[in-house]
């Protein structure tokens, strides 16, 4: 019966095993491993925070759908300052790649985020695009929640309205903050990957 | 004509271009923004009687697009938020797309210019009126977001609507893009269905399905890249996402200029069959069960079992071999029915389940021991032993012998098995027991045919003496598979596992000999001691742990899929040989290819990772990483080439050149 009952939770696995697909940060898999220099010149890896509640934010300064969150709106500023304090670490990533949109020179990206009052605790600058593309982060903003044992709890949009505008966000479910509540109560998350929306990273 | 009359000329025409233009004044609304420009098509005149499609004529700059509904990877559909109080308005009307790549992503979207299309009807005479609210991106690589809010406003009379010809030109060529119902297709999806993280769309069509363009309406789950077409030529083949699946897709086929929609084709999660291949899955699972009988862990039995039809003749005969082919039949039904009942539990079980509890196996040591001592002579018991064996008349014991044929054929996945076996634990219940008597009808065939070709039996020897040395040389084979079976308990149990069924041998053989000399009362009271002590036994049997796998060696790597997937990131290629210890076909295969040296050679010279999936003991993990597969059963090579592509299966019976041709 024990038995039994430890197969029927790997059911639930087991049914969604079939729509996996062959992605790279994909819920409930390991988080790929990274290995990035930050705006500080700090080497930022994914085993330094094992034991810690991680969250991951692709981010280009020119795109509109970045804006939307970080300059029409504070919305990913209210959201980094909200769960830092809770615990979690933010970590955003540039991978958009020298001479392409949204590229950053350390010195620019530590002034955008501190005029930004970000409270990111890091800006990972991935040059090479190598750690988005070992993320299949596809557009900005890309959001990866990653847990205390390293894998994957969500990844996806950041909330449910792709429109550019940033009056909707008031009225849209923040996929991000529902998934960082479950987690920090000790709950599973219920909706564990969405499709993103935004503009394409420019590997 | 005098120059009066030229002023008055003058005057009216003037009047007339002003009036028109006035008219066209609102239709004419235009909107210029960066990297695009946006002008509604709109009648002069609407009418009051008919409903009429006008539209937004999207132009973006050379090279810039704008998105369809589903946007892919990456972008977004422009977004149309309309409020009337004079008009009933229909939903957008989206002429089919064309797929975009950007950089590594694929953006579903429009080359060129659009025209977004929906219906109006006025509600009376008067004016219509819209208030439009638009939110639209347009991108090259870079995107820029645009928002426009449009007071719209025509008039409307009962006449017919009317149009600038250029304008209604414009709706009509885009109107032909607007997908049609499916039921004017020239083609059809007969099922959508998901199979090792791809979702598979069945198409009948009589044209190519190269020429055909087929676009997801959901891309939250459907990756938006071009699917590719299978081998036959008749499945689309989609990438998933990581999203939950839904219940019901829509798509949306383009051929030829026009386009169709296919509207909440159900996804059949479970990877339901059509018939065609249900048939073939059938053929499979009797071709499967025939080869079955000449598989090592069944032969014994069914020599036995062919042994005994000498004994008999004419209709017992045929009752006999009727009655075996009912009891395999039915025990595969039965068997199949569990399983079936198991996972609709959710239960992660897989063909071959049965052998993962020790207990099980404790059970078929003693049964094959017993049969054996019966064979050599060492006791005559009654009726239950001997009827598993076959060797009476009696019809049970035909029966038992197919019962008994199907438990010890589970180790013995054959060729052909596996296809049969996989589908049916993703097939539903029907199809799926379907599958399972096929199997039963496969390992029963040669005995139907027995039945009703009673001549072929002429071909077997008279019986005569020499079958009582042929019945005590069947105990040796008997024999080994007890040997093979404590070994498969060594595995699961550690060393504790053949000693506690050695034990066990020895008290049952115990009392078998005593039960000679002992009244029928204190027999049974003697059978209940027995059956108490092995119980305990098989019950200590399970309560072991299992050892840490000795199929993994030096050279194989205990199966990890997080090691696979790196060593597949670093670009190695992996072989992956799931196996389990009461898998024969699987041992058959590890001594006389897998673990051979030459093998061993080539997979070092040609640096391909070896990783052993123990499937001896109950594990979810391998249970799920088979499912993932297609598969239910052991064993199954798997090969994932270096170049990242998808993994490779190989054929279940090895040779060292199946192994190196499909390893390249």
């Amino acid at each position: 019966m024990k038995k039994l009952l430890s197969v029927l939770a790997i059911a639930y696995a087991l049914v969604l095993a079939p729509t996996l697909a062959w992605a790279e940060a994909v819920p409930g898999k390991p988080a790929p491993a990274f290995e990035v220099k930050d705006a500080a010149g700090k080497t930022q890896k994914l085993s330094d925070y094992k034991g810690k509640w991680l969250v991951l934010e692709w981010f280009n300064k020119d795109c509109p759908y970045v804006k939307k969150h970080y300059e029409k709106s504070t919305n990913m500023q209210d959201l980094q300052k909200k769960y830092t304090a809770q615990g979690i670490t933010w970590l955003t990533v540039i991978s958009s790649v020298k001479g392409k949109q949204g590229h950053m020179t350390p010195a620019a990206a530590t002034k955008y985020f501190k005029d930004k009052k970000s409270a990111t605790a890091a800006i990972l600058l991935d040059e090479t695009g190598a750690m988005g593309k070992a993320y299949d982060a596809k557009v900005t903003p890309h959001m990866y929640i990653i847990n205390p044992e390293g894998n994957v709890v969500y990844a996806g949009a950041i909330d449910s309205n792709d429109s550019s505008s940033a009056d909707v966000i008031p009225k849209s479910k923040n996929y991000v903050a529902e998934a960082l509540e479950a987690s920090l109560a000790g709950k599973s998350v219920a909706t564990t990957s969405t499709k993103p929306y935004g503009c394409s990273v420019k590997y | 004509m005098g120059p009066v009359e030229n002023i008055f000329m003058k005057i009216f025409v003037f009047v007339l271009v002003q009036f028109l233009f006035l008219s066209m004044g609102f239709s004419q609304e235009s909107i210029k923004d960066q990297h695009i420009r946006i002008r509604v098509l709109a009648p002069q005149i609407f009418s009051s009687e008919d409903e009429t499609v006008m539209g937004l004529y999207f132009q973006p700059d050379p090279e810039w697009h704008v998105y369809w509904q589903n946007p892919g990877d990456s972008g977004a559909a422009p977004k149309f938020d309309f409020s009337s109080q004079t008009a009933d308005i229909g939903p957008i009307l989206w002429p089919f797309p064309a797929r975009l790549p950007i950089a590594h992503l694929t953006n579903i979207g429009y080359e060129g210019s659009v025209v977004y299309l929906f219906s109006v009807k006025p509600k009376s005479t008067s004016d219509v009126e819209i208030k439009m609210n638009l939110e639209w991106l347009v991108c090259k690589i870079d995107c820029v977001p645009g928002f426009a809010k449009i007071n719209f406003k025509q008039p409307v009379h009962s006449a017919a609507s009317r149009w600038k010809a250029a304008d209604l030109d414009l709706v009509k060529k885009f109107l032909a893009r607007v997908p049609e119902s499916a039921d004017s297709a020239p083609l059809k999806i007969s099922m959508a269905y998901l199979d090792q993280g791809h979702l598979k769309l069945k198409v009948k069509s009589a044209s190519d399905l190269k020429t055909l363009q087929i676009f997801p309406l959901n891309g939250d789950f459907i990756h938006a890249a071009t699917p590719e077409i299978d081998a036959n030529g008749d499945e689309f083949i989609f990438k998933t996402t990581s999203v939950t699946a839904p219940a019901k897709l829509s798509f949306v086929a383009a051929y030829n200029n026009t386009a169709w929609q296919f509207n909440d084709i159900p996804l059949s999660l479970t990877g339901a069959v059509s018939a065609e291949s249900l048939l073939s899955l059938i053929f499979f699972a009797i071709l499967g069960g025939l080869i079955l009988n000449l598989m090592p862990c069944v032969f014994p039995v069914i020599s036995i079992k062919t042994f005994s039809l000498l004994k008999t003749k004419g209709k017992d005969r045929v009752k006999d071999c009727l009655l075996y082919s009912l009891g395999v039949m039915t025990t595969f039904v039965l068997l199949g029915g569990l399983f079936l009942f198991l996972r609709s539990f959710g239960a992660a079980v897989g063909w071959g389940f049965q052998l993962q509890s020790p207990a099980v196996i404790l059970g078929l040591v003693l049964l094959f021991w017993l049969m054996a001592l019966n064979f050599l002579g060492a006791f005559e018991m009654g009726t239950s032993i001997m009827n598993f064996s076959g060797q009476l008349k009696g019809g049970s014991s035909s029966f038992g012998t197919g019962v008994l044929s199907v438990f010890v054929a589970a180790p013995c996945t054959g060729p052909f098995m596996g296809a049969a076996l996989g589908a049916a634990i993703t097939l539903p219940a029907l199809s799926a027991l379907i599958i399972f008597l096929g199997l039963g009808f496969g390992l029963a065939l040669p005995f139907i045919l027995f039945a009703f070709f009673p001549r072929l039996l002429t071909v077997l020897p008279k019986p005569g003496p020499w079958m009582e040395v042929l019945k005590q040389f069947f105990a040796f084979p008997l024999f080994a598979t007890v040997l093979w079976l404590l070994w498969v308990l060594g595995q699961q149990a550690h060393t504790h596992g053949w000693y506690l069924a050695s034990i066990a041998i020895f008290v049952v053989s115990l009392a078998i000999w005593l039960s000679k000399y002992l009244s029928s009362q204190k027999n049974i009271i003697l059978a209940l001691v027995t059956l108490i002590v092995v119980g305990g036994l098989a019950y200590s049997l399970n309560l072991l742990g299992s050892p840490t796998s000795s199929q993994i060696t030096s050279n194989w790597q205990a199966y990890d899929e997080a090691k696979l997937k790196e060593a597949r990131q670093n670009g190695q290629a992996v072989f992956v040989d799931f196996t389990a210890a009461w898998c024969i076909t699987c041992q058959v295969n590890k001594q006389a290819v897998l673990d051979t040296v030459e093998a061993q050679n080539y997979f070092k010279e040609n640096n391909i990772l070896l990783m052993r999936a123990d499937w001896t003991r109950y594990d979810p993990k391998i249970t799920a990483a088979l499912s993932k597969l297609g598969r239910s059963s052991v064993p199954v090579y798997t090969y994932y080439p270096r170049d990242g592509s998808e993994p490779k299966l190989l054929p279940q019976l090895l040779t060292l050149n199946i192994l190196k041709g499909e390893t390249q």
